[in-house]
């Protein structure tokens, strides 16, 4: 993006939660990276993954794990403050950028899901071997 | 406007002399004004000028910043009843 010649920067996201407090900072870093010309490649793992189950469509399946009282206070502002949905961000970034997003093939067969039971913004299914191979350069990577 | 699944609203008014175009983000979430501003930069051509009106703070830094990266320009930005205005001039494809 931009006149700059630079090379195209690269975030890495390891994406294993499915509660709100997770996921609406996981989709904010990765428009943020987006919006300013990164490429962004998620690896969704376990509870990563099943955010991604197709029928949950954006909604957080729990608002923060292991806060008690203050997760329900946490859902009550973003309801009243009309929070954008962690998906609707993610949907936006990839339709500005670059934004990949890869199933954990381990995780798909320890939950038994398939492909076409996953939302499709997941481009594929992919072993660790390759998320690792596509990210070893890259120049930010979080762990979510 | 709740940002991102509201959209914010962009106007394009050719009347006033050159292209300018008015995009409403107040009330969206950081990075929400910023992705506004980089989807509309694209769609417009070379000399249009944009007000981005933002009540995100984030937006402080964050728009001067991206501007500078992608090598637009920001004409001005003022300050008013809780939101900014940036006056922002597409300066390349």
């Amino acid at each position: 993006m931009g006149s700059s010649a630079a090379p195209q920067q690269q975030m890495a996201i390891v994406l294993t939660e499915d509660s709100a407090d997770k996921l609406l900072p996981f989709a904010t870093l990765a428009s943020g990276a987006v919006a300013l010309g990164m490429r962004v490649d998620v690896f969704a793992s376990y509870w990563g993954l099943m955010a991604f189950r197709r029928g949950s469509e954006g909604s957080a399946v729990r608002i923060a794990s292991g806060h008690g009282e203050e997760g329900s206070r946490l859902e009550q502002a973003l309801r009243a403050k009309g929070a954008p949905s962690w998906r609707s961000m993610l949907e936006m970034a990839k339709s500005l950028g670059d934004l990949h997003i890869y199933a954990c093939s381990q995780s798909m067969e320890v939950l038994d899901l398939k492909k076409e039971d996953l939302d499709p913004l997941v481009e594929s299914v992919t072993g660790v071997g390759a998320f690792v191979d596509r990210t070893r350069n890259a120049d930010v990577t979080y762990f979510v | 406007m709740s940002g991102y699944d509201g959209m914010s609203e962009a106007v394009t008014d050719e009347a006033a002399g050159g292209r300018r175009t008015v995009v409403d983000a107040r009330g969206s979430w950081c990075p929400g004004p910023l992705m506004e501003l980089v989807r509309v930069i694209r769609e417009e051509p070379v000399g249009t000028e944009f007000d981005l009106l933002s009540s995100d703070e984030g937006s402080r830094k964050d728009v001067p910043m991206w501007l500078e990266k992608a090598g637009h320009e920001l004409v001005r930005m003022t300050s008013q009843d809780g939101y900014d205005r940036y006056v922002i001039r597409k300066k390349h494809e």
